[in-house]
Formats: C-alpha cells, sequence, structure tokens
C-alpha cells in the first residue's frame, strides 16, 4: 500500500515517465510531498496534480494579477472529496482556495501563500429539477449558460447571465454575487440562489437558507452569497427557475454623442419603463467587438445602446415604441430592432465578448467595475475620458447603464517601460471619483485582491472590522481563501495560515 | 527555451476564458492545463519568463488535439494554431517530442507507391484477422484492390491524398461522378501530390512539411486550374501554405485550393438541372470535421449540398465539438480521444439521425470505429444521384 502511494505521490508531483528528462521537472518542497501524499490517499492520484505546470496556471484568474502561488491543485467530483480537502489542509495547517472556470477580473480565485487549490470544474451536473416550486439543485462546477440550456426544454432559465456566462460557473457566480445584463430587471445571483450546501472550514457540512420564501433566522445565506470564498466551499447551489418570456424585443440604438446615450438610458428609467437589459458600448468598444460577432454594430456611432424589453407581447410592444421614442428625442441616429432570435444572439454575442475583444486593440487590458447613481453617468463618462486622456491611454467604455454598473476597460501594452504605473495610476483616479460622485467600489465583479486596498476608501474602521468578525465567525482560523477582500489590518489571522513564500513567479 | 513564437501572436490572450467550452480536452478533464488559455500561458511562461520545459508542460501540448475550436470562438482571434503548431516545431527540433519510430512511420506517407502497396498488405492481414483493429483505432474491413484513377476533363483538379487514396478511394471516385454529374472535367492528383503534410506540421516536423509543400505545388504547377479537396484535414493544410512558405507563389496555390462542398454550393443549380433528383429517404446528422469549421470556416458549405439529396438533414447541437479524431491524435492519445468521441456520439444519438455525413476521412474512420454508419457527404449525393439515374 505505502509503495503504491509513494509511486503514485511520485506521478503526481512530476511525471517521470521519461527518465532523463526528470532533471526539469521542479521539486515541489518536502512538506509538499507529504500534504500530497495525503491529499492523494484521499480522493485519489488522479484528482490531485502538484506539478509546476498545474500549480502555475491555477495561480491566475482572467485579471492583471499575476502574483498568485498555488500549492497542490485538487479536482474533487463530490462533497465527500471537498471534506477530504479541507480535511488534509488543515491537518497540514494549509489553507483552501476554491476555483472555478478562473474567469474572475479582480484576482479573487488567485490562491495567496501557496494554499490546496480546489478547482470545481468536475462538480459539473445539475442535480435536480423541481419545476412545481421553480428550483434546481445543481453543483458549483456547471456552466452558467449550460445550466440555462439544460433548462430550456422546460421553458424555464436562470436569470443572472454575466459577460462570461458561456465559460464561468454557478460557484464563481455565487462566489462573487455575479450580476449581467439582465439583472437590471432580474436582480444579481443573491436574488437567484435559495440555500447552498457549504464545506466549512472545519470539514462540517452546512445547508445555508432553505426552500421557503421567509426562512426563518438570520439569512447566513444572504452572508455566504458573494463572500468570495472566505466563508467556506460550496458544493452544491439551489438556483431559483425563471420562466422565459413570452415576448422579448431588442433593439439596438445609436448615438452621435456618448451623452446623449447617457440621456436615454435615465429618460428611459425615469419614465418608469424597467428593460430587462440596458447596455452601453462607446465607438471604440465597438469595433473591437464587431470585428468578431459580426453583429452589424454601426462603427461610426460615438456610442450604441442594447436595450432589451420582455413579458406579454402587448406591453413589449408598447414598451418598445416607448424606448424607441426616447431616444429620438434625444438625438439618436437610428434605432434597429433586432428581426429574429439569430440577430438577437449576434448582437447580444458581441456584447458578451467585449473584454475578450480587447486584444484586438491592445494586448492587456485594466478594469475597474465601480457602480455610480445613474442620474451622474454623464459626468462620470466625461471625466473618465478626461483622465484616460491625461494619462495618455486608450478606454473602451461598456457597461451596464440601466444600473450605472460601469467598466471603464483600460487597453495597454505592458511591454512598452512605464505603461503600468500609467494605467494604476489612472484605475486610482477613475476610483477615487467614481466613490466622490456617491458610488461604490465594484458591481458585481468582486474585491479579490485587486480592489483590496481601496476598501477603506469606501467602509470605515469599524465597518471593516465588523466585516472580519462576520467572516471569522464562519472561518475563525481564515483557513478559506485567505487574503482576499478585507485589506491587510483588517483580515484576522490571515497573515498565519499563508506560507511565508514570494509569488510562485514562474517554475525552475 | 524560445519556442520562435511570433510574440504579437503570443500576447493577444487577454486569458478571458470563453475559449474554455470550446476545448475538447478542457470539457473532458477540467483542467487548466488542458485548456487553451492555460496552452498558451504556459508557452508564455516558457518563451518569455524562461521556465524549463517539463515533462507536465509537454504533456499539455501533446494532448491539444489541434482542433481549432478555441479560435472561432476567440473574440481577440488569437491565432492559436499557429502557436501550437511552432510550438510542437521547437519541442520536435529539440528531440521532446514525436518520437522516431512516429517520424518513420510519417516519412512513409510521401511514397506513394510504398503507402499503396503497405495499405494492401494491411488489408490482408485484417481480413487474416492478425491484425487488432479495434485497439489499433484501424478500420474493420480496408480495400484488397482499389479501382484505378481515371482523368475525364481539364477543369479541375481533385485532391487525392495519401492514406486517404490507400483506404478510401471509393469516396474519391464518388466525389467525382458527382464534379461529372454537374459537367466538371476532374483530374485526380494521383503521384503528382502525393501527401499535403497536414499530420507533419501537428507533429511539428515543419522542415518536413514545407518540403512536402514545395512538391505539392511543383506537382500541380503549369496552370491555375483550381484545387478541390474532399478531406477537410488536407484542405486546411493546402489552404495554410500561404501562411507556412510565405511566398507570393505559395498564397497564389493556397488561393486556388477549395473544399469540395465549397466548390459545389455555388454550383448546385447546374448540378439540379442536370438530373432530376429523388432525394433520398433518411435522416443524417452533419458531423462539422474541426477543420472545415474552425480552421476553413467553410462548413456551412455542407449541409447546403446536401440539402437537395437527402430528406432529412439535420445538425448537431454540441457547437461543432472536434469528435477526437485530430489526424494521427486518435492513435497517440487514445484514452482522450474516446472520451472526446463519446460526447459526439452522444450528440449524434440526441439527433435522432441513422447516418451520419462527414466530410474528413479522420473524423470518418475514428467515428465509424465507435460503431457509427458514417459516409462522405458526397457519396450520399452520389448515392441520390445514380438512383435518380436508374
Amino acid at each position: 500500500m505505502a509503495r503504491t502511494l509513494a509511486a503514485a505521490t511520485r506521478r503526481v508531483l512530476g511525471s517521470r515517465r521519461r527518465g532523463d528528462r526528470s532533471a526539469a521537472v521542479p521539486a515541489t518542497d518536502d512538506t509538499d510531498a507529504a500534504l500530497v501524499a495525503d491529499l492523494v490517499e484521499a480522493i485519489g492520484a488522479d484528482r490531485v496534480r502538484a506539478d509546476a505546470a498545474a500549480r502555475y496556471l491555477a495561480s491566475r484568474d482572467a485579471s492583471i494579477y499575476k502574483e498568485g502561488n498555488a500549492g497542490p491543485v485538487c479536482y474533487p467530483g463530490s462533497t465527500a472529496d471537498v471534506v477530504a480537502c479541507v480535511e488534509v489542509a488543515a491537518r497540514h495547517g494549509r489553507a483552501v482556495s476554491p476555483r472555478g472556470a478562473g474567469t474572475g477580473l479582480a484576482g479573487g480565485a488567485a490562491p495567496l501563500g501557496q494554499p490546496v487549490v480546489l478547482s470545481m470544474t468536475r462538480m459539473d451536473r445539475l442535480l435536480e429539477i423541481d419545476l412545481d416550486n421553480g428550483v434546481a439543485w445543481v453543483q458549483p462546477g456547471m456552466v452558467n449558460l449550460d445550466l440555462s440550456r439544460a433548462l430550456a426544454p422546460h421553458g424555464v432559465h436562470y436569470a443572472p447571465d454575466p459577460s462570461s456566462q458561456a465559460a464561468c460557473t454557478i460557484g464563481g457566480n455565487v462566489a462573487n454575487n455575479s450580476g449581467g445584463p439582465h439583472c437590471l430587471a432580474y436582480g444579481v445571483t443573491s436574488a437567484h440562489v435559495l440555500a447552498v450546501e457549504v464545506v466549512m472550514s472545519d470539514a462540517s457540512v452546512v445547508t445555508l437558507g432553505d426552500l421557503t420564501a421567509e426562512p426563518p433566522g438570520y439569512d447566513l445565506r444572504g452572508a455566504f452569497v458573494g463572500s468570495e470564498g472566505m466563508c467556506g466551499i460550496a458544493t452544491a447551489v439551489a438556483v431559483r427557475l425563471t420562466r422565459n418570456p413570452p415576448a422579448v424585443r431588442t433593439m439596438l440604438l445609436s448615438f452621435d454623442d456618448v451623452s446623449d446615450a447617457a440621456a436615454t438610458v435615465s429618460a428611459i428609467i425615469a419614465a418608469g419603463i424597467v428593460p430587462a437589459a440596458i447596455e452601453m458600448m462607446d465607438q471604440r468598444c465597438v469595433t473591437a467587438v464587431e470585428d468578431f460577432a459580426q453583429a452589424g454594430y454601426p462603427r461610426d456611432a460615438a456610442a450604441v445602446l442594447l436595450v432589451e424589453v420582455d413579458g406579454p407581447a402587448g406591453g413589449v410592444a408598447i414598451a418598445g415604441e416607448r424606448v424607441a421614442d426616447i431616444a429620438r428625442r434625444n438625438q439618436a441616429i437610428s434605432a434597429r430592432t433586432a428581426a429574429d432570435d439569430d440577430e438577437r444572439a449576434r448582437l447580444w454575442k458581441g456584447r458578451k465578448s467585449a473584454f475578450g475583444a480587447v486584444a484586438n486593440v491592445m494586448p492587456d487590458y485594466y478594469l475597474h467595475d465601480t457602480v455610480v447613481p445613474r442620474t451622474r453617468l454623464v459626468e462620470v463618462l466625461e471625466r473618465i475620458y478626461e483622465i484616460v486622456d491625461r494619462h495618455d491611454l486608450i478606454v473602451l467604455n461598456v457597461f451596464h447603464a440601466g444600473d450605472g454598473n460601469l467598466h471603464p476597460i483600460l487597453a495597454y501594452d505592458s511591454r512598452v517601460p512605464g505603461t503600468g504605473e500609467r494605467v494604476q495610476a489612472a484605475g486610482r483616479e477613475i476610483i477615487e471619483m467614481s466613490l466622490d460622485m456617491g458610488g461604490a467600489l465594484t458591481g458585481e465583479h468582486g474585491i479579490g485582491v485587486e480592489k483590496r486596498e481601496y476598501m477603506d476608501r469606501m467602509f470605515s474602521a469599524v465597518d471593516l472590522d465588523q466585516q472580519s468578525r462576520l467572516r471569522a465567525s464562519f472561518d475563525p482560523h481564515c483557513r478559506m481563501n485567505p487574503g482576499k477582500v478585507l485589506p491587510s489590518a483588517h483580515s484576522c489571522s490571515d497573515i498565519g495560515a499563508l506560507r511565508a513564500s514570494d509569488a510562485a513567479g514562474v517554475w525552475g | 527555451m524560445h519556442l520562435g513564437l511570433d510574440d504579437d501572436e503570443l500576447v493577444a490572450c487577454v486569458a478571458c476564458g470563453l475559449c474554455l467550452p470550446h476545448c475538447p480536452t478542457f470539457v473532458i478533464t477540467g483542467r487548466d492545463t488542458e485548456s487553451p488559455r492555460g496552452r498558451i500561458a504556459l508557452m508564455r511562461a516558457v518563451q518569455n519568463e524562461g521556465a524549463p520545459v517539463t515533462d507536465d508542460l509537454i504533456r499539455s501540448m501533446e494532448t491539444c488535439v489541434q482542433c481549432r475550436g478555441c479560435e472561432t470562438a476567440c473574440p481577440s482571434a488569437v491565432p492559436f494554431g499557429h502557436l501550437m503548431e511552432g510550438t510542437r516545431a521547437a519541442l520536435a527540433g529539440a528531440g521532446r517530442i514525436t518520437p522516431r519510430w512516429q517520424r518513420l512511420a510519417l516519412r512513409m506517407l510521401r511514397h506513394r507507391q510504398l503507402l499503396l502497396a503497405g495499405s494492401t498488405l494491411l488489408a490482408l492481414a485484417i481480413r487474416l484477422r492478425l491484425v487488432p483493429t479495434r485497439r489499433l483505432g484501424l478500420p474493420a474491413r480496408m480495400p484488397l484492390r482499389r479501382p484505378p484513377l481515371r482523368t475525364s476533363g481539364g477543369d479541375v483538379w481533385l485532391f487525392t491524398g495519401c492514406v486517404m487514396d490507400a483506404w478510401q478511394r471509393d469516396v474519391h471516385l464518388a466525389v467525382q461522378r458527382v464534379l461529372e454529374a454537374a459537367g466538371v472535367g476532374v483530374e485526380p492528383t494521383g503521384g503528382a501530390a502525393p501527401c499535403c503534410g497536414a499530420l507533419h506540421i501537428h507533429a511539428g516536423l515543419e522542415a518536413e512539411t514545407k518540403a512536402m509543400a514545395r512538391r505539392v505545388m511543383d506537382g500541380l504547377s503549369g496552370d491555375d486550374r483550381p484545387i478541390l479537396v474532399d478531406a477537410a484535414g488536407c484542405g486546411a493544410s493546402l489552404k495554410d501554405y500561404g501562411h507556412l512558405l510565405g511566398t507570393d507563389e505559395a498564397r497564389a496555390f493556397s488561393a486556388r485550393v477549395f473544399d469540395v462542398h465549397e466548390w459545389l454550393a455555388g454550383r448546385l443549380d447546374e448540378l439540379k438541372s442536370r438530373t432530376p433528383v429523388e432525394p433520398l429517404d433518411m435522416t443524417v446528422a452533419v458531423q462539422d470535421p474541426c477543420h472545415l469549421r474552425h480552421v476553413q470556416r467553410a462548413h456551412q458549405a455542407v449541409p447546403a449540398v446536401l440539402g437537395p439529396f437527402v430528406a432529412n438533414v439535420v445538425a448537431l447541437d454540441d457547437d461543432g465539438l472536434c469528435c477526437g479524431a485530430g489526424g494521427a491524435y486518435s492513435v497517440m492519445e487514445p484514452e482522450l480521444s474516446t472520451a472526446i468521441r463519446e460526447r459526439k456520439t452522444a450528440a449524434v444519438a440526441r439527433s435522432g439521425a441513422t447516418v451520419v455525413a462527414s466530410a474528413n476521412p479522420g473524423c470518418s474512420l475514428h467515428l465509424a470505429a465507435a460503431g457509427l454508419d458514417v459516409r462522405h457527404p458526397l457519396e450520399l449525393v452520389d448515392q441520390a444521384l445514380s438512383a435518380s439515374r436508374r
């Protein structure tokens, strides 16, 4: 037994199939060898990777944060596997960081201090659909869009639709309380998660929330959704099913001036219309996505709005006319309605590929996710363009205009010396300006590590201490995804769980 | 180790992850090491940050099917195929991938007579049950005799290639009959263009592929006739000569290459007007070969061409995810290849089709080995045409 295990561990730490090449494989240190052996024994060799390549990739997500440092990477297949991993990690005094698809934009999945990384991609099944109660239980590794596709034959869907929904997982959505274009009318993730099965830091399994409308007691489910992996690992999620609307109308409005587009947004809301979604893209963004999506976005407009109204057919027709009318009164140069599902799909494909399309302009990007009062959109946009010009940078604006959730994308080339500093400086100014306008630090991408040090700009020391205490009540030893969200002065004994080691950087 | 990759191509990935659901290996393993985004990050680590080339990194590159499904999914149009081909060329050059036996086997594809004779011997051995076909992923039955290739005119070349000509010449003949029914005179390339080099470039044998490309171009020079290809993998490879060799001559050559469906789709009226057609009464699922859909981006021509000839043509609901054949991939990575294929066979089952139409010999062999009834799309058209003539 021991020998088999040793052999399995060797395999996991780095394959030695081709004898003479083994010299190139970096040795993981001895402590890790014991940890890895225990993980292998607990969940099997095919579910653990500890080689340099696997750890390097598990150290990063879609953000520009590259200082993560993963320990062994586990691919649990069940709640029992997760429990086993948490137990083994605790026994070795190591933290645990969960990971979905790694599409996060704030470094929330970037592991700090060489924790055991739990990649949830293999827990990707739809467990149960209860149409009578409008609930489905899903595993956290299930891809957001796969869930809605699986539900389609039943005439229902899962409403929150982040732009990355084709790749991102439900577990990651829960961790970040993710939004998406259609959250304007339907609400963000927390409004669609009824209950969560969680493996706690002491390896116990609890269910937070329940399927009734008004569960008694404190809303622990509410505290968990959006906690960025710091309160435990979700292993099953009960999501609310939303009926597909009987009619949908998607309109593309284009403008010669960004402020006319922003004024249109305010006017639509002020008129009492609640569209399913109002998205805005400026000219640079439209150009970048149109190359890929071929959706017929006008490249010559200064800004476009993508507005969708849904509901009963009669109401949709009326709302659609009113939106078009408001747009015209605000100097829209064109208003086009998607003729069929195919055209609608292409328009949305364009919008949802915006971040990924940035490399058509520049190879790197850094973005913020601040929320500002909708009434100040015009002013805020003007300030953003001014800040970016002053730092000699390029910005692509794409955002959830309906709820004032900005995503100014600073596109740059990190190979040009000094650019990174200018990007950071401009980013900081954009955040400060947004907060001064009465805004919030993040709408939907989470704080992660990227926005951690801005937290005290938004919350008082008392607020932050309370947040830290709430977190400690879930995870007293700070073993779950440590080092995230709370600025270092307030992150309890996080540092104790972090191994004193530099960022992984490159191996060798 | 410098992988010789173009820096602008290498930095073009912003790691958004939209490629993940379109990668057949990531979908199976759920591991970043088996994803396009992960593979690019590892290439960068090696080329830009000096990371050593470990066995696990090599596995990450070797497990890629090179289907290029990630390319059509990428909003930033990262040329993943070039990056992977470049990486493999560097690894093969350093002797880290593509073992000697594989190089020898690939070399044989250039020698047409040897390949034809060897295939006949193999067919005989299979008949005598001397070869475990299933384990090796070989067809359960191969032709002992091949009807000769014949020239019927000089309007177009029909590229016949290597393994396909040796193992599936019936398909070439059916394709030729369909073209002739449209009034087109066909000259099969035969010995004039022995092998396109697709499998060689996949294995990282860049210099060899370039030599083979020059040989093919020489064999088909002298006029500017269209070169029609009925194997999606070969078509993609021939269309890439312009990039591979980087010369005006090669670019001009590549511009002459068409997938046969792509070419026929514009001439359907011609075909239909000559022969009144009774569509075949069957349900056919169209399997999009990756090198037709993601590389040539001409897959929509297949249902367009099949439409008038088959009563019920259905699409699969898997977003064109790879079937796992990948040229020699099914032989080199049998475990992953089989797992990937299971998703495809499930999609076929969901479609309700009894027959699968595949425009690539590799996919066709791979899917047939799973027990599916697979035909080349133009074999079906040929069948419909000959039934109508009767």
